[in-house]
């Protein structure tokens, strides 16, 4: 079976759509997938450990951000009846410096802000704002537009969605190839090349 | 250990109309009277006020006409945190041309903080940065000033009936000369502060008895009683049924913030205009000496005056600590510094058994007998390679190190009681202070007379932490 994880995690390697950023930097481990539009800053570490991600377009993953599909505590690796779970990450969304987000299922314009923490069985549905150094680690949906913020994790409902960050999208988008090396993105459908 | 250099770890004892306790650095020193004081020993006024996040400075009595409150700034109903304006492109049809559209500018609040915006609570986005936002006007505010000034109108009345009655009982028994010098005399004065009314033998208070001009001219202000009704609103049917959704309500706190409205739902939450902080000064109440003067610009931090105790007093602070058992004698590492460019010699002393002053210490202590002595404060000390490090005989039993104006010292301490509580040692100690402040006087002789040193002691309290388990 340990064989088989090693195997597993060798043979897949992250498939970066075209129009996509990712700098050559950041730490993607696993099978991966990256949308078009999405903005990988150097550093940002995306792990995929026990499962699949597949992350949509136009997110924007800035630095030490850690995006990681692990396994729970209490199962071990090479336990039988693991099935890998794949965390699916929406569009418009922005993981902000030095945030975790280990939620299973993030939906449309969230934001996690800096140093914040998300548990793995949380949902984050849209319109989501996470405050910075707040820990959402409860077994819940959270519902459309809620904020959490303040040390003790308060939270209200604001009345619009936030903005997607195109302008910033597009300026990284200009900016970053000049400074870094950027990874190799897939063209059409053919194999995906290694990293 | 970090937490040995915690303030409230050395306390000094203020001997004013309280015994106070403090640290030093939350202490002042009066130089004038040679006394520690604290903040509850001297007297406090308003210098100025600004408003904390734009820092406009503003006159006290613009102040008081606003309610103490900035005109530009606003502050969050929902966090408190100040309200940024942002702007959003939104587009407006042209005056010109009313088929083409224009990008125009429109401005919105927004706290950065829980994402709280203007839109919220239905406020419109304005056209101008800054000063296009009301605040919504109080309901009952009419009402209350034509009872505020109905009030004090009668105030003023009987003000008035009583100095009267006054001035007639005291004119029997006064010849008219004596009275009429008074009368002009006290006028002059009129009501002065709290002092003067309370001083014995005083004259009465301006008499405006003999000026009419004020009576006649204030219009008579009524007022309709206020009306009972029969009829209260009911509550809603679904009053104890309708389940709460959280989101809506406001908590206590934001709903005290604005007790003109007080509003239960939190689509009417009006942002408020920020509250201004004020600058003070402090006076020593005895000899009325200025202790802390602040600049009068709110952007600078510094002091016109600042006669805080750390620069006066030497200062005591907790080095390092062994395992302090019952009964057992251990000794402490304390370091003493000295704020002052001149030599200073220091005296500890155990406090006596009968000490009023000595209550919370619940160790016994033994303190070293010999003087010890602390070299002034060198700001260019380090900088200077060529000074000679002057010789202080030093035993190496009291004294542990020594540098520049610092020394750690050794004290026994044998902790007395053996409850959870933490162990508190407290001795006196006496240290030469040179008022720089006053003027030398010459001496006879023509030579050059040195600042006279005043012996101060201080009592001293020091919490070490519990016993060794």
């Amino acid at each position: 079976l340990l064989d088989f994880l090693f195997l597993y995690e060798l043979r897949f390697s992250a498939k970066i759509a075209a129009g996509a950023v990712v700098c050559v930097e950041s730490e993607i481990r696993g099978d991966v997938t990256i949308g078009a539009r999405t903005v990988v800053h150097p550093k940002a570490r995306i792990i995929a450990e026990a499962g699949p991600i597949i992350i949509g377009e136009g997110n924007l993953i800035e630095e030490q951000a850690l995006i990681i599909n692990s396994y729970p505590e209490n199962i071990m690796p090479d336990s039988e009846g693991v099935e890998p779970k794949t965390m699916i990450i929406g569009t418009n969304n922005v993981f902000e410096v030095g945030c975790v987000s280990q939620a299973l299922k993030i939906g449309d314009n969230n934001v996690i802000e800096s140093k914040a923490d998300v548990g793995r069985n949380v949902i984050l549905t849209s319109g989501c704002i996470v405050g910075a150094c707040c820990q959402v680690n409860t077994c819940e949906v959270v519902p459309e537009n809620t904020v959490v913020y303040g040390s003790s994790c308060i939270r209200r409902v604001q009345s619009e969605k936030p903005q997607p960050q195109t302008l910033q999208l597009d300026f990284l988008m200009k900016i970053l190839p000049n400074y870094h090396h950027l990874k190799k993105t897939v063209k059409g459908s053919g194999t995906p090349l290694r990293n | 250990m970090a937490s040995l250099l915690h303030p409230d770890r050395v306390l000094y004892l203020v001997r004013g109309q309280k015994r106070i306790r403090a640290p030093l650095s939350q202490l002042y020193f009066c130089r004038y009277c040679s006394e520690l004081r604290s903040l509850e020993c001297v007297s406090h006024e308003v210098d100025s006020h600004y408003c904390p996040s734009c820092l406009e400075n503003m006159p006290s009595a613009e102040a008081k006409l606003k309610k103490n409150r900035c005109a530009n700034c606003f502050d969050c109903p929902c966090c408190m945190h100040t309200l940024s304006t942002r702007a959003t492109n939104i587009p407006a049809p042209l005056p010109d041309d009313p088929t083409k559209t224009t990008m125009k500018k429109a401005y919105y609040l927004a706290c950065g903080f829980c994402r709280w915006t203007s839109r919220d609570v239905g406020m419109a986005d304005k056209s101008v940065a800054s000063g296009g936002w009301q605040e919504p006007e109080n309901p009952h505010g009419q009402r209350i000033s034509k009872l505020i000034e109905y009030y004090q109108q009668l105030a003023h009345r009987e003000k008035q009936e009583r100095d009267r009655k006054k001035l007639a009982r005291r004119r029997q028994c006064m010849p008219l000369a004596f009275s009429q010098h008074t009368i002009h005399v006290v006028e002059k004065y009129g009501l002065g502060t709290r002092l003067h009314r309370q001083r014995p033998g005083a004259p009465i208070a301006s008499l405006t008895g003999l000026s009419l001009k004020e009576g006649e001219d204030q219009k008579e202000v009524t007022i309709e009683p206020a009306q009972a009704l029969d009829e209260v609103e009911p509550l809603p049917e679904d009053c104890y049924s309708r389940p709460v959704s959280l989101p809506e309500v406001t908590t206590l706190r934001q709903r005290l913030l604005q007790p003109d409205f007080q509003p239960a739902g939190a689509s009417q939450l009006h942002p408020r205009h920020k509250h201004l902080l004020m600058k003070r000064s402090l006076r020593c109440r005895k000899c009325e000496h200025n202790l802390s003067k602040p600049e009068f610009n709110p952007t600078s931090i510094k002091f016109k005056i600042q006669l805080v105790a750390v620069s006066y007093i030497p200062e005591v602070r907790i080095m390092s600590i062994p395992n302090l058992r019952y009964m057992k004698e251990s000794q402490v590492l304390l370091t003493l510094t000295n704020p002052v460019e001149n030599i200073t010699h220091v005296t500890l002393a155990v406090c006596e058994d009968d000490d009023p002053d000595d209550v919370n210490s619940t160790s016994k202590v033994l303190v070293p007998s010999k003087e010890l002595v602390l070299a002034g404060k060198d700001a260019a000390a380090e900088y200077d390679e060529l000074a000679e490090p002057q010789d202080f005989q030093d035993d190496p039993d009291i004294v542990a190190f020594r540098k520049s104006n610092k020394i750690g010292f050794f004290i026994k301490v044998v902790p007395l009681k053996e409850e959870d509580t933490d162990v508190t040692v407290s001795f006196r100690m006496r240290h030469d202070f040179r008022n720089l402040a006053a003027p030398i006087r010459p001496s006879e002789e023509g030579g050059d007379a040195a600042h006279e040193a005043v012996w101060l002691t201080h009592h001293v309290e020091l919490r070490l932490g519990p016993l060794a388990p």
